[in-house]
């Protein structure tokens, strides 16, 4: 890496700084599909298979945004963080799916 | 380390990544929390193989209360906030505004303990002991582990708040303030599949 860090004037003005708000979208995103979750189960009339899909969906949609907002998936200089997961959610899928087959086939 | 420190007081934008030695320091994090998925994947495996077989002793329908769940993940998830305000203060150079989220990530890191240590003592009244049966053995090995990792955040990062108080933000201070911060919302992360898989799951049947 022969680049340096060292901010220059001219970058030091034109750097922006980022701000709260996408965090506190987040916040209010996460709480509000929580509330959903627990919802489903406490108020629901729902079918069981059905409850079950809808909160596991709202928990992988939930992690997601929190991965992506404020563990700073979005920002520059990820990629390789973000090759490790889809090649570790590739890799994962095939073995849940094999182990479910061979338990339960 | 002698240049790693500031340069004549200024100090970068994004002063963790400034150096190697922070770049290095958040990749190899990555790698621990891939690591740490895949030890709370086997323990999540082996919870929900055994989370029905309740022999004696009462099933999890039975035992657990959402009010007290529902306040622990509003706990976690505000610690969540908190500690990424944190890290705005943190490229922002402000050292207080870091400190104090921190602290009050830290603080209510610590509720959410006493939350938790609360519940598992009601818990163990009503007969749900670690070797009562299978369905006990797996939820207290899966959801201590994650108070575990709570309670070793909370330690974590309260010494680097002494230490910072002490060598004030640095390019060296910085990365960890930062690392500090993707633990912390991986603790939380981990806590959306226990609220949803262990406690909700559990009432669903």
């Amino acid at each position: 890496m022969s680049s340096h860090h060292e901010p220059s004037a001219a970058e030091g003005q034109h750097y922006k700084h980022e701000g709260p708000k996408n965090h506190y979208l987040t916040y209010i995103f996460s709480i509000l599909l929580t509330m959903f979750a627990f919802a489903a189960v406490i108020y629901g009339e729902l079918e069981t298979w059905f409850v079950l899909f809808f909160i596991v969906g709202l928990a992988i949609i939930q992690a997601f945004v929190q991965l992506v907002y404020w563990m700073h998936m979005k920002d520059r200089g990820h990629t390789f963080p973000i090759l490790g997961m889809i090649l570790g959610v590739v890799i994962v899928i095939p073995i849940i799916i094999a182990a479910l087959y061979w338990m339960w086939w | 380390m002698s240049s790693a420190h500031n340069h004549a007081g200024v100090l970068p934008h994004e002063p963790e990544k400034a150096t190697l030695e922070g770049r290095n320091k958040i990749i190899g994090f990555w790698f621990f929390l891939g690591a740490e998925v895949v030890l709370f994947g086997s323990l999540f495996a082996s919870y929900l193989t055994l989370r029905n077989q309740v022999p004696e002793g009462p099933t999890a329908a039975e035992l657990f209360q959402l009010e007290v769940v529902a306040l622990s993940t509003f706990i976690l998830l505000t610690s969540s906030l908190t500690s990424v305000l944190a890290t705005i203060a943190l490229h922002r150079h402000k050292l207080n505004a870091l400190l104090g989220w921190m602290t009050v990530t830290v603080l209510l890191g610590i509720a959410f303990l006493g939350l938790e240590i609360y519940e598992f003592v009601e818990y163990v009244h009503e007969g749900h002991t670690f070797v009562a049966n299978a369905f006990a053995t797996s939820f207290y090995t899966l959801v201590g582990f994650h108070g575990a990792h709570v309670a070793f955040g909370v330690l974590w990062i309260s010494l680097l708040i002494l230490q910072t108080l002490k060598k004030g933000l640095t390019v060296v201070t910085a990365p960890k303030f930062y690392i500090a911060g993707l633990y912390w919302h991986f603790i939380d992360v981990v806590w959306v599949f226990i609220f949803t898989v262990v406690y909700l799951m559990g009432k669903v049947g």
